[in-house]
């Protein structure tokens, strides 16, 4: 069973990467608007869902928080939830 | 200038240790054609690229590099954990653990430690997207062999994922082969080597 911070980590995850997947298309094809558009959709998406997560479970990056938070939260090679 | 998010491209949860298998995935970590190579590939031959799309593209895939190089010192990490004496021996890591005990080392499955001389800029644009062409594909098999020799499903799950990326970069890499030779002479390509050369008019 996946816990909630699990379960909000892979929807994250899953949003990130379709705009990143997109992005690597529109490098190839920056005119295509079709592409365009999806991408603003799926990253406006992730980053709501990366303020929910950071906001619930520490900073994911060090624009987002500093000091004891950065640090002590679990880094991501660590399986432990 | 890079930033780093604390985080995995894809999960990597690993609940049981095995020596044997670590070794034999560490060969996308720093073997001949794993991930570090990869990614100082596409992030030292951007510099001469002679497009804005291609230099894109090198950029980003070279940075997407990074993060399959963390998930797999993750895999690597999460499968050599405690460890005993016996298993290590019994499983064949004795080798690996009297150099680096279970620190996460850029070698390749033999042992043969990361070398600069696994990749190229050769300062041509031909010539270094066919290498990049190549270096997609021989991942891609070398995560094929990968997937032969292991039978844990939390290993094969973020595998699988990698070696789909894997043949995603190689379209893209296509695509941009086609708008390197679109913006070319398309009379003669090899006229001019566009990292020294001024384009002929």
């Amino acid at each position: 069973m996946l816990t909630e911070k699990a379960k909000l980590m892979n929807m994250l995850s899953a949003e990130q990467f379709a705009a990143w997947e997109l992005h690597l298309y529109l490098d190839t094809h920056p005119c295509d608007k079709n592409a365009v558009r999806m991408h603003e959709k799926h990253s406006a998406r992730a980053k709501e869902l990366r303020e929910e997560y950071e906001k619930k479970y520490g900073p994911l990056t060090t624009r987002t928080g500093e000091g004891c938070e950065w640090v002590k939260a679990p880094w991501p090679w660590e399986k432990g939830e | 200038m890079w930033i780093y998010e604390k985080k995995l491209q894809y999960p990597v949860k690993i609940k049981n240790p095995n020596p044997a298998y670590a070794k034999i995935i560490m060969d996308q970590y720093g073997g001949p054609d794993g991930e570090l190579g990869a990614s100082l590939r596409y992030l030292s031959q951007r510099y001469s690229m002679p497009c804005n799309e291609l230099k894109g593209l090198l950029t980003d895939i070279g940075t997407e590099e990074l993060a399959h190089f963390e998930m797999i010192g993750a895999m690597i990490y999460q499968l050599t954990r405690n460890l005993s004496c016996e298993e290590i021996r019994k499983q064949g890591f004795d080798a690996y653990f009297v150099t680096h005990t279970t620190g996460v080392y850029a070698a390749a499955s033999s042992g043969t430690p990361w070398t600069a001389s696994y990749i190229q800029t050769k300062g041509d644009v031909l010539a270094d997207l066919h290498e990049d062409l190549a270096a997609e594909q021989k991942a891609r098999v070398t995560y094929d062999n990968i997937l032969r020799l292991i039978d844990d499903p939390d290993i094969l799950d973020p595998i699988k994922f990698l070696r789909e990326r894997e043949i995603v970069h190689y379209q893209r890499f296509g695509e941009g082969l086609r708008i390197a030779t679109d913006t070319l002479d398309s009379k003669n390509y090899y006229l001019y080597n566009p990292s020294f050369d001024k384009p002929v008019k």
